[in-house]
């Protein structure tokens, strides 16, 4: 009997929390990119997961369309961190707790 | 293959897998000694000749030496990827060769039928372009991991031109597959077969043909397009601190890399392993594969004879104005005819 | 090998490290993937973001320059404990319900499946979702936009920024861009004149500062 269903999942589950976990406790802004990446890809495992098990393909398409929002979602949140560094000279987010640039 | 034994299989496997390994670095040392040869004839002089006869052992000499020297590892804390960028960018650049075809199915008398290929399944194009993008990672990481302001820069731009011409190199390749329908490499060539060479892609496709060639030779970084290697020999580059076997896997990853880039225009503009006399005698199919890339390592190793270098905003601006419009233009122009005609 | 990596990444305080262990998050996630029948969704996990998201992080904390954090300051040292703790709340909610509903379908992916297949994918994107797939396209044309409108240099002068006078030396060609490279140099005697030299405009309240 091969990999089940319940086994993609937890691997989902568990990769979810961990990057849950370092979006709260990571300072540094570009880290705490990375681990909202991170759980964004532990949805899309399970998505595939269910894609497969189910044979039905629309769980791999709507993974495409996340790939897609995560690029789109990448690209401007590096140019506002980019932008926030420039104006600020630092990359903790404790720093930037008033709302004027 | 005949057989139906796992074991087998993976034997199989293995040994194609190291065949094809020494062919490419086979490939690699006479490209080499090719460029260095070619080059001086076209610049007018003699190139290495001493060496063997005629200068064959002229790579091997180099290996020699180049192991000979000192390695050297920068004393600071990003020991772990300074080593790890070049294993990155050897080992994406080597990857890329299992997808294609060296030849037709042959049959051997003992053996039963095999293709000559390593892996054949569906997504073979995109994975192709998969580990190109991931060999960027090995210019990126040393120039920042060399700990040294002009390696960084160089390392930067670099990659900044390897990401941008990556999309004019895959946009290019769309047509072709509209063309023929399927990402696997090994069909693409299959139906590039008979009609005397009427069928290959390079007829169907010019513009294509065109702009693929010239996004292949700004991604491996080669003249016209070699401003952050040619910081090397001015300034710095971002293989500056690198020395011996690193060094040598740089200077491997780049030939690998220019040769996985004339093996995917030959099967996908010039018909692979097609030629005249290939039914008969499969075992041209893989004459006339090599030849065909010998041709582009021709054509590389031309084109750096005799063409000057671009300025890097002038890559960078060629790469987004001109080459990115014209492969979608020649998107449309293909999806356009393919719907009147077909 | 994914747990490990996405790990690693978390702990690392070299962010770009972390950078590293993502890759090597996404990559084993695509051979999961490959493992799933989903070969197509695996080679554009590659390309997308093992390839050019991270691409672009890695450029960004290269050209940031970003080294080690520094040591949490008091009033949030709570923040560690807590997050742990929430993340056990969270993997045992997990256990909880894995071990609770009954997953019927115990099947494993079939090894000649249909629906990993580009085929499949394309045929699905272009009929019944072509919706969300438009939809994509113009989001995507939002990104663009918007990255490219927060790059742009700002053009103002910063009110920081002074320039004493005879010490710099501009270069023609930065005032005059449309002619030939000119090098001639150009001396200024205040920072309003070399902002007007430039073509910016210049902050004379320094109270406007932020």
């Amino acid at each position: 009997m091969g990999p089940q269903l319940s086994w993609y999942l937890a691997l989902s589950a568990v990769l979810f929390t961990i990057g849950a976990v370092g979006v709260i406790v990571k300072r540094n802004v570009i880290a705490m990119f990375m681990c909202i990446e991170l759980m964004l890809n532990a949805v899309n495992l399970s998505f595939v997961a269910f894609s497969s098990f189910f044979q039905d393909v629309t769980g791999q398409l709507f993974v495409f369309i996340v790939m897609t929002v995560a690029a789109a979602e990448a690209a401007v949140g590096l140019g506002i961190i980019i932008t926030i560094f420039r104006n600020r000279e630092s990359l903790d987010v404790d720093d930037a707790n008033i709302l004027k640039l | 293959m005949a057989w139906d034994n796992q074991y087998i299989h993976a034997l199989v496997l293995i040994i194609a897998i190291t065949v094809a390994f020494l062919t490419i670095m086979l490939l690699v040392a006479a490209t080499v000694l090719a460029e260095r040869r070619v080059l001086a004839l076209i610049q007018g002089r003699l190139g290495p000749n001493r060496v063997g006869f005629g200068g064959v052992l002229q790579p091997f000499a180099d290996f020699i030496k180049t192991m000979m020297k000192e390695d050297l590892v920068p004393d600071q804390s990003t020991r772990f990827v300074f080593l790890l960028a070049p294993m990155i960018a050897v080992i994406t650049a080597i990857m890329a060769i299992i997808v294609y075809p060296f030849g037709p199915t042959i049959t051997l008398p003992f053996l039963g039928t095999f293709p000559l290929r390593i892996a054949q399944f569906d997504v073979a194009l995109l994975y192709v372009l998969g580990v190109t993008s991931v060999g960027v990672y090995g210019i990126a990481l040393a120039g920042w991991s060399s700990n040294n302001k002009y390696s960084l820069m160089g390392g930067l731009r670099s990659s900044a031109q390897m990401i941008s011409y990556e999309l004019a190199l895959g946009l290019s390749l769309i047509g072709v597959i509209l063309l023929c329908g399927t990402l696997d490499i090994y069909r693409i060539v299959e139906q590039q077969s008979g009609w005397y060479g009427l069928h290959w892609n390079i007829i169907y496709q010019p513009l294509g043909f065109i702009l693929y060639l010239i996004a292949a030779i700004a991604e491996t970084n080669r003249v016209p397009f070699d401003l952050p290697e040619a910081e090397t020999e001015l300034v710095a580059g971002f293989h500056t601190e690198y020395s011996s076997i690193k060094f040598l896997l740089f200077f491997n990853a780049e030939y690998i890399n220019m040769i996985t880039v004339s093996m995917l225009a030959t099967t996908l503009f010039l018909g692979g392993w097609n030629g005249p006399g290939v039914a008969q005698f499969p075992l041209l199919g893989v004459f006339y594969f090599f030849a065909k890339i010998v041709f582009f390592l021709f054509l590389y190793i031309w084109l750096r004879g005799t063409l000057p270098r671009f300025r890097f905003d002038q890559l960078m601006d060629f790469g987004w104005k001109f080459l990115l419009p014209a492969a979608i233009l020649n998107i449309v122009l293909t999806a356009t005819f393919l719907y009147l005609f077909t | 090998m994914a747990i490990g990596c996405a790990i690693a990444m978390v702990s690392q305080s070299n962010p770009l490290y972390s950078a590293i262990s993502l890759i090597g998050v996404f990559i084993s996630l695509a051979s999961i993937y490959v493992t799933l029948a989903a070969p197509f969704i695996a080679a554009v996990q590659v390309i997308v973001y093992a390839g050019a998201i991270m691409v672009l992080v890695i450029f960004v904390i290269m050209l940031l320059n970003v080294e080690h954090s520094e040591p949490r300051r008091k009033r949030l040292k709570f923040l560690v404990p807590m997050a742990i703790g929430m993340a056990a709340i969270l993997l045992a909610e997990t256990v909880f319900i894995l071990h609770s509903v009954q997953t019927t379908e115990n099947r494993l992916p079939g090894n000649i499946s249909d629906v990993g297949l580009t085929h499949s994918i394309g045929e699905g994107l272009f009929t019944r979702y072509l919706l969300p797939f438009e939809l994509t396209s113009v989001l995507l044309l939002m990104a663009i936009v918007g990255a490219m409108s927060l790059a742009r240099r700002t053009s103002t002068l910063s009110a920081t920024a002074r320039v004493v006078p005879g010490a710099q030396v501009l270069a023609m060609d930065i005032a005059n861009p449309s002619g030939v490279q000119d090098l001639r140099p150009v001396e200024t005697e205040t920072t309003e004149e070399a902002a007007h030299l430039l073509g910016v405009d210049f902050q004379s309240d320094r109270s406007k500062q932020a």
